[in-house]
């Protein structure tokens, strides 16, 4: 699909490398100069295939428009193209703004306004953020706050059908990008520290109708697996797991949110995606492996039916949701070509799995762990390090990753032209307390006091460029705060990533080179793009407004005297509000 | 006082200590069976300094805890247990806004706080109408008070169970209260 | 109001006098032992002194005597000797005890968590299958003839676990875990205490063993386990719509409902206890209704607060928590 520049780069890597797996890299979007899901492609790669901006002229670009949202809380969704409009989701009140990118300055078209109800940000455990929206077949469906699906006629900006998909009372709510597969709007909810019970429904594209729901927690039939249900390690095989693996009722307000990622490969007519963390965090009252919580489930888009799963963290102890973007690759694996699915995960470790089995090829660390001594590749469980434990009434120090993990839901992207994978994540560690977990419907289940710090060497961000067919990573950059935005990177062999201080930056795909930066007026959180305007030329667009869980201390106004605030991350953050403000802006960028 | 008659001053001088021991009285006082003044009504707690014409003077709505270091515990604990840390954590906020510092959205006087419970507020506060019975609500009120210095430091508690994330309500100092507008519904406290 | 001690026929009451299983067995011969001994010292000593007091000095005897003054310094180095070597024995005695009591027994023992709250027992059944764990509180079924290892916890300050006619004393320390063992060796209910001074109400902190048959123990925990039943009856499906509504809520699990709270007792199956408010009261439906409209003149200081509900809804909270079997 790229035109191949292989002789610039065959002589640093001459062996076989990773490709993305072809179905899954084309669909959704088979025009290059679009960007109609979040991910780019079904693969998850974010790769734009726009090679105009190159290594040698990007510090020539320019600011070709911005535009106010007049929102202030963090931004993290991806804005989208579609023919000659941008479409842009704000966090709560989860407003959709449509620009007309064929006019100069790209004017507003129409502004679509949900009104979420207002109490769904008592809900909301990490700032008010949404992850985007996706274009299905002349409409642009996104999720509200208040849980809440809606399809907005994408020419027109009126409401085509709005669907209730959860309860806000039972501290649902959801923040998650939808990905519609054959016609099915796939939604997840959140509220992991809310004592909720996960799901990933699959509403009808047409009229919003529910067609299937599949449960994280509970019984096989609400969990809907079936006879076609084949997951590759034992201890994942057995009848109603979802119940037994849990202490009396406990699943019912047990997490495992979907508020992450998900991929399809249409080849397989699979779906990936992941869970989150189970609740609450003290692990203590929820003895057992906590299925299906902290792990990944394979189903047909269909019926919802599950193939496959696989637990990251069985019975997680740290809040490492596994709700990670999966990129589905094509990789050389013992000398044969595997088709996998690759997750730079929350607990530390780049996982390499069979994406039509679900067995783990290969983990290998990308950051500093304490918590774990490696992946058991014969059981496919973590190699769990008693002493970081953490107790109801007892302090335990020195836990790495803290719990956002190595790296959270901002999504990493993949360049077929370097074989690299490009990982925004972060370095931090922290201390925990649990104490008595009290279940108040509505109100937070988390049972824990944490307070996170930097990990080894100060520094609270990275970029790394992981080689998959290595194992290793290629470069490294260090960033002063968490590299909370995502990453894209071009077939102009540029990776674009923005920082919690505001600055949007080009790197060199190739050695991580910095080529270029921008300072935003607030810092970067969001999802980076790239495409081809209407007058021919590639533009990169990002959206600023710092906030989500590690910048809250920003857009919450919090107060940095209680190293606990924010489940902790003020600790960790507390010369944010030194370097940057609220706000909520978005920026375009093209060669003069 | 006379210094030619040393034993007058010391009995003085041990009545004086005997009256400022009674002051601990009230600081300790168990109120296990008090009567509280139940829900203000609305109209005692006022939003807005702004009035048509000359201000009408409030009724005083009495905070019965605000000096009992017994009651302002209890609202430690149940701060804790309530789940009321799982939004505003040890007083910096989260979920929901800081405690500790100086900016009250919908007011510092008792009874804004106490309707700030009883009646939730429009940007995420819940209800907790018919969840928590009156006493308890103002047992909260005082610690809620605590957290950023309002109440006397005898008062205010002086130590924790749990891992230090701050430093304790007692040495916070006191914040002087900042009246700040309701936020519109866009932009949450 | 019927109090505890008028209604139950105790199983031997609440003495270390009468032990039952080998433990209290241990620590009450231990005791005899040395209230024999020093009974027995008593007596030689008292006699020794009374003799001392009326014996007078004979005839023509030498109060300088060596011969004399050796004898003496002979009887004080041999009492001396006895006592330190009955102090050794002691000593020894009461450590091969506390060591029978603290290791762990033989056989497989069944698995107890005890957490002391001010003022109540929480008390887990655990299981290597997590759906077969079970909680109650204030109430702990033990089998008869089996050892029963307990851990032991505090969610707030010291507590103190003792059931005399079963086992020792162990202190609950918060951020410390401790431990005990004791087996029961007849069917029956004994009491228990809390034994360290834990604030106001700490005399009316106690709680029940009470051991049974194996078979009737397996019954108990199998019962136990289940979620709470739903009820049938209209005044009782009203008392559940007001338990989750109203402030029991913010303290109480009830498996299986909304509620799921850890601050008071668990009341999934609160029907089934003999007793209410941590011994304090009989589980009767008049006493249920006196602790929800006033703990605090039962109990004064209790974390339960008075809980403001009508005649109606009171009414349907104890039709509900009687159907919690």
């Amino acid at each position: 699909m790229s035109e191949p520049r292989r002789s610039e780069l065959g002589a640093r890597s001459p062996g076989p490398r990773a490709v993305p797996a072809a179905a899954a890299a084309a669909a959704p979007d088979t025009s290059e100069s679009q960007w109609i899901i979040p991910a780019k492609n079904y693969a998850s790669t974010r790769y734009s295939t726009l090679d105009q901006i190159t290594a040698s002229n990007v510090g020539q670009l320019k600011l070709a428009f911005s535009f106010s949202t007049g929102v202030n809380r963090g931004h993290e969704a991806a804005p989208l193209v579609v023919g000659n409009t941008m479409y842009i989701v704000t966090p709560f009140p989860n407003l959709l703004y449509a620009l007309d990118l064929t006019q100069p300055g790209a004017p507003l078209k129409w502004t679509y306004k949900p009104d979420p109800a207002s109490a769904s940000q008592g809900v909301a455990c990490c700032d008010l953020v949404n992850r985007g929206a996706s274009y299905f077949d002349g409409k642009i469906i996104y999720n509200t706050l208040d849980a809440h699906t809606v399809a907005v006629d994408a020419s027109t900006g009126k409401e085509v059908w709005r669907t209730k998909v959860g309860d806000i009372n039972q501290g649902e709510s959801t923040t998650m990008a939808p990905l519609v597969v054959k016609g099915k709007v796939l939604v997840g909810n959140s509220g992991g520290e809310f004592g909720i019970r996960g799901w990933l429904t699959a509403l009808d594209g047409k009229t919003g109708k529910l067609v299937w729901r599949a449960y994280t927690t509970g019984p096989d039939k609400d969990v809907l697996i079936g006879p076609n249900f084949k997951p590759f390690y034992p201890s994942d095989q057995g009848k109603d797991l979802g119940v037994s693996s849990w202490p009396g009722s406990a699943w019912k307000i047990g997490g495992g949110g979907v508020w992450g990622w998900i991929s399809y490969d249409p080849e397989l007519d699979l779906i990936y995606y992941g869970t989150a963390n189970p609740g609450p965090w003290n692990p203590d009252v929820r003895p057992g492996d906590n299925k299906w919580t902290a792990g990944i489930f394979a189903r047909r888009p269909e019926t919802g039916e599950a193939i496959w799963a696989y637990q990251w963290s069985p019975h997680d102890l740290y809040d490492y949701d596994g709700i990670n973007e999966q990129l589905l690759l094509d990789l050389p694996v013992n000398g044969q070509t595997r088709k996998v699915l690759v997750r730079p995960e929350r607990d530390g470790y780049v996982y390499v799995l069979d994406r039509a089995t679900g067995q783990v090829l290969s983990a290998d660390p990308f950051g500093y762990i304490t918590t774990t001594a490696g992946i058991d590749l014969k059981t496919g469980r973590p190699k769990q390090v008693e002493e970081k434990r953490p107790q109801t009434g007892k302090v335990v120090r020195g836990i790495c990753p803290a719990a956002p993990g190595v790296k959270d839901w901002q999504p990493s992207s993949f360049s077929p032209r370097t074989g690299l994978i490009y990982i925004p994540h972060q370095n931090l560690c922290e201390d925990e307390e649990g104490t008595q977990a009290d279940y108040i419907a509505g109100t937070p289940y988390v049972a824990a006091i944490v307070k996170m710090y930097p990990g080894p060497g100060g520094h609270r961000g990275e970029v790394t460029a992981w080689d998959p067919v290595a194992r290793r990573a290629a470069w490294v950059v260090k960033e002063r705060f968490p590299v909370w935005s995502g990453t894209v990177v071009t077939a102009g062999d540029v990776v674009f990533y923005g920082t919690m201080d505001g600055w949007f930056k080009a790197l060199d795909a190739k050695d991580g080179r910095e080529l270029w930066r921008f300072k935003a007026g607030s810092g970067i959180i969001g999802q980076p793009i790239s495409y081809r305007g209407p007058d021919g030329k590639q533009y990169v667009a990002v959206l600023s407004g710092v906030g989500g869980w590690a910048g809250a201390v920003v857009a919450g106004g919090l107060d940095v005297r209680d190293s606990s605030a924010a489940l902790g991350f003020v600790n960790a953050m507390k010369d944010l509000p030194q370097v940057t403000t609220k706000g909520g802006m978005l920026y375009v960028f093209a060669l003069p | 006082m006379s210094s030619r008659c040393p034993e007058r001053r010391w009995v003085l001088g041990a009545v004086a200590l005997w009256a400022v021991t009674l002051g601990g009285c009230e600081r300790e006082r168990r109120g296990f069976h008090d009567r509280v003044p139940g829900t203000p009504a609305l109209s005692m707690v006022r939003q807005s300094d702004l009035q048509p014409g000359p201000r009408t003077a409030d009724a005083a709505v009495p905070s019965p805890y605000d000096d009992n270091a017994y009651a302002v515990s209890e609202g430690k604990r149940l701060f804790n247990q309530y789940n009321c840390s799982g939004c505003h954590f040890q007083g910096g906020g989260g979920i929901g806004p800081p405690l500790m510092d100086a900016e009250w959205i919908y007011g510092s006087e008792p009874q804004n706080i106490f309707a700030t419970i009883v009646e939730g507020r429009p940007n995420g506060m819940p209800s907790f109408r018919h969840r928590i019975p009156d006493q308890q609500v103002w047992q909260l009120v005082a610690y809620v008070r605590s957290m950023s210095g309002l109440l006397a430091k005898d008062v205010a508690p002086g130590r924790s169970d749990d891992m230090q994330v701050t430093a304790q309500e007692q040495q916070t100092t006191k914040e002087h209260p900042v009246k700040s507008a309701v936020p519109p519904s866009t932009q949450r406290p | 109001m019927t109090t505890l001690a008028d209604s139950v026929a105790w199983i031997g009451g609440h003495s270390v006098h009468v032990p039952d299983g080998p433990v209290a067995l241990l620590l009450d011969r231990l005791g005899d032992y040395m209230y024999a001994v020093s009974a027995v010292l008593w007596v030689l000593v008292t006699a020794a002194l009374l003799w001392a007091v009326f014996r007078r000095r004979a005839e023509g005897e030498d109060p300088n005597d060596p011969a004399r003054e050796r004898r003496m310094q002979r009887t004080v180095t041999l009492a001396v000797a006895a006592s330190a070597a009955i102090l050794f024995v002691f000593l020894f005695l009461s450590y091969d005890t506390s060591r029978a009591m603290t290791g762990r027994p033989a056989g497989e023992p069944l698995q107890i968590r005890v957490t002391g709250h001010q003022w109540w027992w929480e008390v887990e059944y655990r299981d290597s299958l997590p759906q077969h764990w079970a909680t109650t509180a204030n109430e702990i079924h033990v089998p008869v003839g089996r050892p029963v290892v307990f851990d032991f916890r505090s969610s707030d300050v010291n507590h103190s676990f003792w059931v005399p006619q079963l086992g020792g004393k162990r202190d609950l320390i918060p951020g410390q875990e401790t431990s005990l063992w004791f087996r029961a060796d007849t069917a029956g209910v004994y009491r228990g205490q809390c034994a360290e001074f834990c604030g106001y109400q700490h005399a009316k902190m106690a709680f029940e063993v009470i051991a049974e048959p194996p078979p009737r123990f397996a019954e108990w925990l199998v019962q136990q386990r289940d979620t709470a039943a739903t009820p049938t009856d209209s005044l009782a499906q009203r008392g559940q719509l007001v338990f989750v509504t109203s402030p029991c809520v913010m303290c109480h699990s009830i498996s299986g409902t909304t509620a799921g709270s850890r601050i008071g007792p668990d009341l999934t199956h609160i029907a089934s206890r003999r007793t209410i408010a941590a011994g304090t009261l009989l589980n009767t439906q008049g006493n249920l209704f006196a602790w929800i409209t006033d703990p605090q003149g039962l109990k004064p200081g209790t974390r339960m607060p008075a809980t403001q509900l009508g005649p109606k809804d009171l009414a349907a909270v104890v039709a509900y928590l009687e159907t919690l079997r």
